[in-house]
This record gives structure tokens, C-alpha cells and sequence, in this order.
């Protein structure tokens, strides 16, 4: 039995491979996820290694702050008594971060992409220094810096140059006279896409902590035979309660464990769903191709059934092929997937101008064996419905020609109905808000009519799929074609689901976007009464008042002429309520009396008294006030950054709107406890007449000092929230494309079925007069039915499964209404009906060249 | 109508399949006129070669060596097509079997020729043809809802409505009982009787080739006799003569 279904299995390759490709993809994303994420992990484990070269103990703060807010530092006195017995070597650490050279050709800061910007402070003769002058000199006084070579290359300065940079603490843009270019060892520009300024070491001090003298941490590196974990102990009881010691090797493995952390998630967002849309693609892709591999040997196994094999024996050998195929699949899912973690860690370190030490691959043992797991259960699991209908074939079938007619519909669709009304009602329940239970109710109401949809989708398939071959049958052989398809719903209707998964997904997605954008853009223009709006863009972090404008300039701005009133809106999102970590509120204050603030942002009273903002006040919004619970009156703790816990009293609550949602403002004095004193939008009203183009360009002068920071109208507003909605498609932008694959290949496989089951008729009509052509045009009009199909019931299914999202985000004021992007979805149509040409060319190639004899003549 | 003129003509006809050890030379130097508005049959053991014929004289096989003409066309020399054109245009063809596609009713079927082509039916003929194949009352019924026969006079009249120069039928009646062959048979006859329509047809049964005007005999690719106004018995016996160990096969269902 087992050499019977492996001889069958050869000959049957072609209809395998595309179940080996359905498998091959979805592992290949899953290991491919994995061995990315191992791969960068070990070079970035590399890097922190080569940085800590030297160093046996690192000294760094156990907390980063302290009551007043301020880190804690090591005196010269505390880092000179490291000096133990076995230390060959101490220094201070004088480092900081968000220190930012700007462009000498255009005057623009020089920023990377997500590599920080570091600061340090040198001597000269500093043993742990990583970086050697390769041209120039060391820093030697006041207002000198050297510049690594990647920080001039992106600066385009040369030594000699008088550089602008912005510093940290006292956030102003200083000009320096550049001294020297560094290098690291082996001659490398950067570690990896960072920028690094170094000053001489007293003005560093002064610059990042605000006096000279006083390190942030120290190193130390040990004797001969002196090993790092002695030194550690010696090391330890010298220090300052706010400080400690740890070897090299543990700092090392902070740092990666951080990186990691940050890498793992990129994979599980970026790659995780494609590993699952491909899987869920491919079990529909496998199970029609065991379907048609079932139906292919229907005589075959009713010989075997005739000659006394068991149908457990018949089903047995369908599955053997089952898990043949899946290991196959999975061995080069594998490959695919290892091909995939080195080309995107090539890409990724390209990408970001990061550029990490060693380009070898690490393949762990996971990614291994979830290859095999998924694609084995992926494939056994699909070809088990297919399998169970193999040993159903009576023996009779091996006598004669049986055409086993279509069972019935009607079960299917029983069941099909019976997933999608309770799935509508539960979806329809979850809008309504049931508590903790309205996200379960959404997602099972959602699988539930997904499912649903796709059981009725035979149903569906001679009323719409007639209706779509309509519009596209024309003359005989498009006619012809339209019959093939709707010829056998079930296959047709399988065929199409894989296209429906993908096109559902992008379409709620689009809608949800789509609602998203023209929230904004209403609610921004209708509420936001600021002319000119000054903004950071905070691409690293979540705000804590480090980047922004400072106080000093948004008073220039009030000066400029034509200006009537300008608000700075401070916001930092590091805060502690009632002890407990803040998740989701972001907190504001402002630097004018709260009704200027009210009329800025069209707030709308709800309770209590929006006229002032006093001293231990907050206003919020009503949703955040409802969802936590807090009445007017209320006292709440809260610890901000600096500056421990204290009450503040809530004095009044205003509607919630997508933009004015979780939101808590603090009176003006509050952003002494933010974590830095910088604001991060800036909102300008113009006196009547003024000349807006003139103050904006003032406006942006004033504000080119700082890093980050823009300038623009309402609408720039709009883009900037628009661009995270515009990232977040893209990327469901090209998830459709890899579902669109997917699908295309199932689309294939029927067609290849679809002429192999029909070779008699396309030689009689071959015989009767169809040219090839036309023979082309019939299955191409077979495939754009079944393509466009399924696309059209996905966007029937996204669009009423993103609308339901909306509906909840309307609910929560996140959103305002529900648009639907008619044109993007139109798109959808036009790619799949081409999707559906390329899918049938292979296909119809090979029909228009049957020879028409071999037709006739066929068995 | 030309009664006397010729539909198709095979000169020094040669089909070789295979090469080497395994070469067979189904057709010899084969040469042949067929009259039009003649009914004519081809007879001969199985593996003589019948079929070989048949397909080289409508287009649908290439000939080793020699050339044939359907009307004035040269067949042998055509592309894809001119061979396509020469099926809308010149030949119609009825098969053993699956004639038809189960996605049309009868009517469309039998339209499927000319919406293929293009062109507008004839409805006087159509109507003629209908009549004669006697399929009014089963023309909206799909080929899986009618009879071995019924099909077969569906794919009559297909290959009858676009009146073609010859139609080329190949065991037309081979998968049927006596009843519908007969029933077939006669509507083919009719058709070249009242209508003027050139018929070659290629079958093992001496009732069948009755009906024709004349019977070609072929064994081993080579036409070995042939016989005017036959009769059944004329035929078989003319059959048993034929120096062929095959001749003994049963008459039916000889195809692969
Ligand atoms: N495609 C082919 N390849 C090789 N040989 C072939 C092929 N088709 C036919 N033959 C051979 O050519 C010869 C003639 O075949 P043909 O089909 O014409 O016979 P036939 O007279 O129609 O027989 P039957 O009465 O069985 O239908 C036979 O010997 C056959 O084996
Ligand atoms: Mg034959």
C-alpha cells in the first residue's frame, strides 16, 4: 500500500507541488521569522561584545531617577577609589544621548533611523576608547569636537568645519569648531548607523549633567589573571547605595536581551501574519489539491477497493501522501525560511544603515521543528476531509465511468447558515458593548460569519459568479468559459475562498483606514482653531518632554508679528496613577489659562468646570473619566516623572473625540515633574490679515534649532496622522499581494483540473472549429469568474467586518464615521480579475496545445 | 450541387507513427476520392488503418507523405489556423462518443459550430435539420439528460447545420444498440439522400455500411477493394475474404 501511494505520488507531482508551495510558504515565514530574529540577535550580541571589549566590571545606576529627578552621578573621588587592588584600569563615563549634529549643506539635523545619537566626553587617554582620531586631533578645550567618520559623512563636515550641534538638557543648538574625525577599530565608521559626538571631557559634564566633575557610571578593566567576577566583588561594596557593579558579560547580555526583545516583536508583527495568512491560504490551496488528486484517482482507488483493500487502507494512502508532502514542503519552507532571515537581516542592517559585525546565519533548533509541525498537521489536516472521501469511492467506480454527481448543497449550506447568523448576531451584539466580552463576541462573530460565508460560497456561486461571468463571457469561448466555472460550484467556491481570506483582511482593513483618515482630517478641521501647528515627530519613543521645542522659542514665536496667541502643549506619557504604570493616557499640560486651551481644541463641557486649571487640578475626557471610574471631584495620585506621587482633583470632564481621547491635562506647572522641559506641539493662531506664509516661514526658523520638530498647517497635521494609517496598509497592502499569490496558485490548480477532467471536450471543440485562441479565452474567462468571485465576496465580508470595527471605534470616540474606500476596493476587483489572467496563462497555454487528437482519443 | 465532383481526395497518402523498432506504418500509399453528396463508408479489420484515414482527411492528423484536399483546399501544408478555419468552414465531425459538452442544452450544442464561427444559423436548414433528426421537443435538455442515441443525432445535426463539405464520422453508431444506430444511421442517409450532404464514415458493422453509396476496404493501410450499392451480406462476405487474422475481432468497441 505504502509503495502504492508513493508511486502515485510521483506521478502526480506537478498537482503536488502547488500543496508543496502552499507549505513551503507558510513555514518559510514562520522559520523565516525566527532565524531573522537569531541571526540579527547574534550580530547585535556581537556588537555589544566588541563594544565591551575591554571591560571587566561596568558600573552603572541601579534606577535611572532619583527623587528630584535628576539620575544619580559618580563623583571624580568615588570613580578614583575603583582603583582596588586587580584593576588595571578605571574610567568615568561621560555619555549622553540625543545630541545632534546638524547638516552642514542644508542646515537640517542629522537624524538615524532609530541608532541613537550618542554624546561623550573625552580625555585622550582613555583606555576603553573604541574609537581612534583618524584625522585631526582629540577634543582639547572648550568648544572643540571630534566627529565620528559615519557623523561627518552624514554632517558633510571636515575638520576645520564650525559645526552646529543641539544638546541634550540644555536643548539649545551650539556651534563647535570640529577638531578631529574618529574611527573605530578595523577601521569601520560606525558601530551600527549611530552618530557620536565627542567633547572634551570637563564641558561634556557640564553640557550632559549640568557640573563638571561628575561621571554617569564608570568601567573597569581587570589585571591578568584578576578574573571579571573578583573584580565585580572588590568593585562592589565601594560603591554608592544608587549604584552597581556587573562584568562585562552581564552587561553584554542586558543589552542583547533588550535588542532581542525589541526584534522578537518586530518578527511577530511583521512576519507573524503572513505565516498565518499563508498557512490559512494554503490549507484551502491543499485541501482543493487532494480534492482533485482524490478525484484524479477515483478509479484507482476503486480498483484497489475491488482487489479488498480496506478504506481505511485507502484513506491511510491519501494521507501518506498527505505527510509526504507536508515534509517536503516543510524541508524547503525551511531553506526558503533561512533564505529569507539572511536576505532580510542583509536587507534590514541595509535598510536602517546599521551596520553589525559578522553576516553569519544562526539557524536555532525552533524554527526547525515549527517548520515540520506546521507543515505536517497544515497538510495531513487538510487532505483528512479529502482522504476520508477517498475510501468512500465504491469498488464499482472501477468498472465504468461513474460520474459521481455533486452531493447536495444543502447541508453545507444548513451548516453554512447555521455559522453565519449567530456570527452576525454575535458581531452585532459585540458593537453593541458587552462588557469584557465585546472583543471574544467581535472575534468569534467574525470568525463565525467567515466561515459561514465560505460554506455558503457554493450557494453563492451559480447567482454571483453567473453575474460576474455576465459582465465578463463574451462571445463563445467567454461564454464557454463562464459554464466551466460555474460547473462545479463546490470546487469553484474552494477555489475562490483562498482569495476571499486575503481580500477580507485588506478590505476591513481598508475601510477601518479609510475611517480612520477621514475622522482626522473632519475632526482636525473642525476642531483645531490653530493656523500654524508645530510638531515633533516622535519616531523613537513614546513622548517624555526630552524632544520637542523649548519654552524660550515658542516665546519668540509669540513675538513675531501677525502671531495673535500661540499654546505649547507639553506631553509625556511617563507617569504612575495610583501607583500603577500608565498604559494608554497620555498626559498634557499647558504653557496658557485652560479656556485659550478649550477654545484651541473646540473642547465641548461636559461636567464640572472647564473655566480654570488650578494648582492639584486635572480635566479629562469623559470617556477616560467613565472608563476609570473618576467623578468630578475625585481625588487621584498621580507620579509623574520626577517629583513623586501628589493628588490632583478632577475639575471637569469634556466630550471625547478621536482626537481628544485618553487624555489628562495637568495645570502649566506639572512639566517641572515631566522627565525634560520640552514641548512637543506647538499651536499658533494668526491676528486677522496677517500674512500666513511669512509667520510660518518665522515660525520654522525659530523652531530649525531642534531636532524632530516641524512646522505646517492643519493639513500637515492630518498627513502626520495619516502616515502611521498609511504604514500600517501598506504592510496589509502587502499581505494581500502574498494572498493574492497564494490564491493564484490554487486558481491554477483547478484550471490544470479543470482541462486534465475536460481534455475529450477541448479536442471536440478544437475539432469542431475553436481556435487556440479561443481555447485561451475560455479557461482565462474560467479563471477572471473564479478570481473575481472571491474577491468579491471577501470585500463583501471585509467591508461589513471593517465597518463592525468602526462601529466599535465609534463607539470607544476614537472614530467619527465609517467611510468606505469604494475605489481602493474597486482596485481590489480590477487585481484580482488580472490575477485571474495570470493565473490561467500556464494553464490555457497548455489547453490551446492539446492535440486535438489526443483529445478524441483520449482512454 | 455538384453530384459528380469530389469533396476530398488522398493522393499517395502515407502515415508512419513512431520510428525505429517501434515504427508503424498505418497508411501505405494510400489514394482515394471521395464523390460529393456521396455516403461513403470505410471498412477494414481493426488496425487497419480506418481511423488513421479519417483523421488525415479532415485536418486533424498530419500526414507523413502525400497531400490532401478537402474541396479545393490543400489540407496537408495548412498551420493551426488555416486548419481552424478549414473546421468552422469545410468538415463536420461526429465521434464514437462524448460529443458534446454537458455544459450546453442540445440546441446549443448543435449551434456550437457556428457561434465558434461566428456566424448566423441558416434557420430554414436549422429548422430542416431539426425536424430531420427528429429533437424538437429535446433541444432545451442537457446531453446527461438524453439517450446514447439522442446524443449521437444531437452531434449528427451539429455537424450538419453548418453544411459543411464533408462530414467525417468515425463509429458513429459504434456505442449503440441496434435500434439507435439504425435511428442514425437512417437520418445520416436521408441527409446525403434529400440534402446532398457528403458523408465518410468509418465503421465495423456490414448493417451500418449498408446504408452507404459505397464501401472502401482497407487492411494494412492499403485500400485493398471497394464496393458500389452494397448490401450486408455483400459486405461480410467481402470481410471474411479480407486476408487479416483481425477480421475475426468482434465488430464492436475495438477502439483503445
Ligand atoms: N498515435 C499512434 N501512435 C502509434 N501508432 C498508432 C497511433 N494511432 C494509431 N496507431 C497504429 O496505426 C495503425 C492504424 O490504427 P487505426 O486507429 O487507424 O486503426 P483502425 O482501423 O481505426 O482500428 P479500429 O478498428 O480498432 O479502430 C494501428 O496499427 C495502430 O496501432
Ligand atoms: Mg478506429
Amino acid at each position: 500500500m505504502l509503495r502504492a501511494s508513493l508511486r502515485g505520488l510521483l506521478s502526480r507531482k506537478l498537482r503536488l507541488t502547488l500543496a508543496v508551495v502552499a507549505i513551503v510558504l507558510g513555514t518559510g515565514f514562520l522559520s523565516g521569522a525566527f532565524v531573522l530574529t537569531d541571526t540579527l540577535g547574534a550580530r547585535f550580541s556581537k556588537l555589544f561584545e566588541s563594544i565591551n571589549q575591554n571591560v571587566a566590571v561596568q558600573i552603572t545606576p541601579t534606577d535611572e531617577s532619583t527623587e528630584d529627578g535628576e539620575p544619580p552621578r559618580l563623583t571624580q573621588q568615588q570613580v578614583e577609589r575603583l582603583r582596588v587592588d586587580g584593576a588595571a584600569a578605571v574610567q568615568g563615563d561621560v555619555s549622553a544621548e540625543g545630541v545632534v549634529p546638524f547638516d552642514m549643506r542644508d542646515g537640517d539635523p542629522v537624524t538615524t533611523s532609530g541608532t541613537p545619537q550618542i554624546g561623550g566626553g573625552v580625555t585622550g587617554d582613555d583606555p576603553f576608547s573604541l574609537v581612534g582620531v583618524a584625522e585631526g586631533r582629540w577634543p582639547t578645550r572648550a568648544g572643540e569636537v571630534a566627529i565620528s567618520r559615519f557623523t561627518a559623512e552624514q554632517a558633510h563636515a571636515a575638520v576645520g568645519d564650525r559645526l552646529k550641534i543641539y544638546l541634550p538638557r540644555v536643548n539649545e543648538a551650539r556651534e563647535f569648531s570640529l577638531v578631529g574625525v574618529v574611527t573605530y577599530s578595523g577601521d569601520r565608521d560606525s558601530l551600527a548607523g549611530e552618530t557620536l559626538v565627542l567633547f572634551q571631557e570637563a564641558e561634556a559634564q557640564q553640557i550632559f549633567y549640568g557640573r563638571t566633575g561628575v561621571y554617569s557610571g564608570a568601567f573597569v578593566a581587570a589585571d591578568e589573571g584578576v578574573s571579571p567576577e573578583q573584580l565585580r566583588d572588590r568593585v562592589a561594596p565601594l560603591l554608592p547605595a544608587e549604584f552597581e557593579a556587573m562584568t562585562g558579560e552581564e552587561a553584554n547580555e542586558e543589552q542583547a536581551n533588550a535588542v532581542n526583545e525589541g526584534l522578537s516583536q518586530l518578527s511577530t508583527y511583521f512576519f507573524g501574519p503572513f505565516a498565518i495568512v499563508a498557512v490559512l491560504v494554503g490549507i484551502f490551496l491543499i485541501f482543493n489539491t487532494f480534492n482533485i488528486v482524490v478525484a484524479q484517482r477515483a478509479r484507482e482507488l476503486a480498483l484497489m477497493r475491488a482487489m479488498g483493500a480496506s478504506w481505511t487502507q485507502v484513506a491511510g494512502s491519501v494521507l501518506v501522501e498527505a505527510v509526504l508532502v507536508g515534509v517536503v514542503g516543510a524541508t524547503l519552507g525551511l531553506l526558503a525560511g533561512i533564505g529569507l532571515g539572511y536576505a532580510g537581516s542583509a536587507l534590514l542592517t541595509g535598510l536602517l544603515g546599521v551596520d553589525l559585525p559578522g553576516a553569519g546565519l544562526t539557524v536555532g533548533v525552533l524554527p526547525v521543528v515549527l517548520a515540520y509541525t506546521v507543515g505536517i498537521l497544515v497538510t495531513v489536516f487538510s487532505a483528512f476531509v479529502p482522504a476520508v472521501k477517498a475510501s468512500s469511492v465504491p469498488p464499482l467506480a472501477a468498472m465504468r465511468e461513474v460520474a459521481r454527481p455533486d452531493k447536495p448543497l444543502r447541508t453545507l449550506s444548513i451548516v453554512g447558515a447555521a455559522l453565519a447568523v449567530p456570527g452576525v448576531a454575535l458581531v452585532g451584539l459585540g458593537l453593541t458593548g458587552v462588557g469584557d466580552l465585546t472583543l471574544p463576541a467581535l472575534l468569534l462573530g467574525v470568525g463565525m460569519v467567515f466561515l459561514g460565508v465560505a460554506l455558503l460560497s457554493p450557494l453563492l456561486t451559480r447567482p454571483l459568479a453567473g453575474l460576474i461571468g455576465r459582465l465578463v463571457g463574451w462571445g463563445t469561448s467567454g461564454k464557454l468559459g463562464v459554464r466551466n466555472a460555474l460547473r462545479n460550484p463546490r470546487r469553484t467556491a474552494v477555489t475562490a475562498a483562498a482569495l476571499m481570506i486575503g481580500v477580507t483582511l485588506v478590505s476591513a482593513a481598508s475601510v477601518v483606514g479609510a475611517s480612520f483618515k477621514t475622522t482626522i482630517d473632519q475632526e482636525v478641521n473642525s476642531s483645531i482653531g490653530a493656523d500654524v501647528i508645530v510638531q515633533t515627530n516622535q519616531t523613537q519613543a513614546a513622548p517624555t518632554g526630552e524632544t520637542g521645542f523649548s519654552a524660550a522659542a515658542m516665546q519668540e514665536v509669540r513675538e513675531v508679528s501677525g502671531v495673535e496667541r500661540a499654546l505649547s502643549l507639553f506631553v509625556t506619557v511617563d507617569a504612575e496613577i495610583e501607583g500603577r504604570a500608565n498604559q494608554s493616557l497620555g498626559f498634557g499640560a499647558l504653557d496658557q489659562d485652560f479656556p485659550v486651551v478649550r477654545d484651541m481644541f473646540g473642547m465641548t463641557p461636559v461636567e464640572g468646570d472647564l473655566s480654570a486649571l488650578g494648582e492639584g487640578e486635572f480635566v479629562t475626557d469623559e470617556n477616560t473619566a467613565d472608563g476609570r471610574g473618576w467623578e468630578v471631584g475625585d481625588q487621584v495620585a498621580i507620579a509623574l516623572s520626577k517629583g513623586g506621587e501628589r493628588q490632583y482633583r478632577l475639575v471637569g470632564t469634556f466630550e471625547s473625540t478621536p482626537i481628544l481621547t485618553g487624555t489628562v491635562f495637568l495645570p502649566p506647572s506639572a512639566v517641572q515633574n515631566f522627565a525634560g522641559p520640552l514641548a512637543s506641539q506647538g499651536y499658533v493662531d494668526l491676528a486677522e490679515g496677517a500674512d500666513a506664509a511669512a509667520v510660518t516661514a518665522r515660525v520654522e526658523q525659530i523652531m530649525s534649532d531642534f531636532p524632530l520638530v516641524t512646522v505646517g498647517d492643519r493639513s500637515s497635521l492630518v498627513e502626520q496622522f495619516n502616515s502611521f494609517v498609511d504604514i500600517a496598509l501598506a504592510i496589509v497592502v502587502v499581505l494581500l499581494g502574498l494572498a493574492i499569490l497564494v490564491a493564484l496558485l490554487g486558481i491554477l490548480n483547478t484550471l490544470l483540473l479543470s482541462i486534465y477532467e475536460r481534455t475529450r471536450e477541448l479536442g471536440m471543440l478544437r475539432a469542431v472549429g475553436l481556435s487556440r485562441f479561443g481555447v485561451m479565452r475560455m479557461v482565462g474567462t474560467e479563471s477572471v469568474v473564479m478570481a473575481v468571485f472571491g474577491c468579491l465576496l471577501g470585500i463583501a465580508v471585509g467591508v461589513g467586518l471593517g465597518a463592525a470595527l468602526s462601529a466599535a471605534l465609534i463607539d470607544i470616540d476614537f472614530l467619527s464615521t465609517i467611510s468606505v474606500p469604494w475605489l481602493s476596493l474597486a482596485g481590489f476587483v480590477l487585481l484580482a480579475a488580472l490575477a485571474g489572467v495570470a493565473a490561467a496563462l500556464w494553464p490555457a497555454w497548455r489547453a490551446a496545445r492539446l492535440n486535438v487528437l489526443d483529445a478524441i482519443a483520449y482512454e | 450541387m455538384d453530384a459528380t465532383g469530389v469533396a476530398a481526395r488522398a493522393a499517395d497518402l502515407w502515415k508512419v507513427y513512431g520510428s525505429g523498432e517501434a515504427q508503424v506504418v498505418a497508411l501505405r500509399g494510400v489514394n482515394v476520392e471521395l464523390e460529393r453528396g456521396h455516403f461513403t463508408a470505410i471498412m477494414g479489420p481493426s488496425g487497419s488503418g480506418k481511423s488513421t484515414l479519417m483523421h488525415c482527411l479532415a485536418g486533424l492528423d498530419s500526414v507523413t507523405r502525400g497531400q490532401v484536399y478537402i474541396g479545393d483546399t490543400q489540407v496537408t501544408g495548412l498551420g493551426d489556423r488555416g486548419l481552424t478555419k478549414l473546421r468552422r468552414d469545410k468538415v463536420g465531425f461526429v465521434f464514437q462518443q462524448f460529443n458534446l459538452l454537458p455544459t450546453l442544452t442540445a440546441a446549443e450544442n448543435i449551434l456550437l459550430p457556428l457561434s465558434i464561427a461566428g456566424r448566423k444559423p441558416d434557420q430554414q436548414w436549422y429548422d430542416t435539420v431539426i425536424d430531420t433528426v427528429n429533437l424538437r421537443d429535446r433541444l432545451g435538455h442537457r446531453p446527461t439528460q438524453l439517450s446514447g442515441g439522442q446524443q449521437q443525432r444531437v452531434a449528427c445535426a451539429r455537424a450538419l447545420v453548418a453544411r459543411p463539405e464533408v462530414v467525417f464520422a468515425d463509429e458513429p453508431t459504434g456505442n449503440l444498440d441496434s435500434r439507435s444506430g439504425a435511428e442514425v444511421l437512417s437520418f445520416l442517409a436521408r441527409s446525403v439522400r434529400e440534402y446532398g450532404q457528403t458523408i465518410v464514415m468509418v465503421t465495423h458493422d456490414p448493417n451500418a455500411a449498408s446504408h452507404a453509396d459505397r464501401v472502401i476496404f482497407l487492411a494494412d493501410g492499403q485500400i485493398v477493394d471497394e464496393m458500389r450499392d452494397p448490401t450486408a451480406e455483400a459486405v461480410l462476405d467481402r470481410l471474411k475474404g479480407l486476408d487479416t487474422p483481425a477480421a475475426a475481432v468482434p465488430p464492436v468497441g475495438s477502439e483503445r
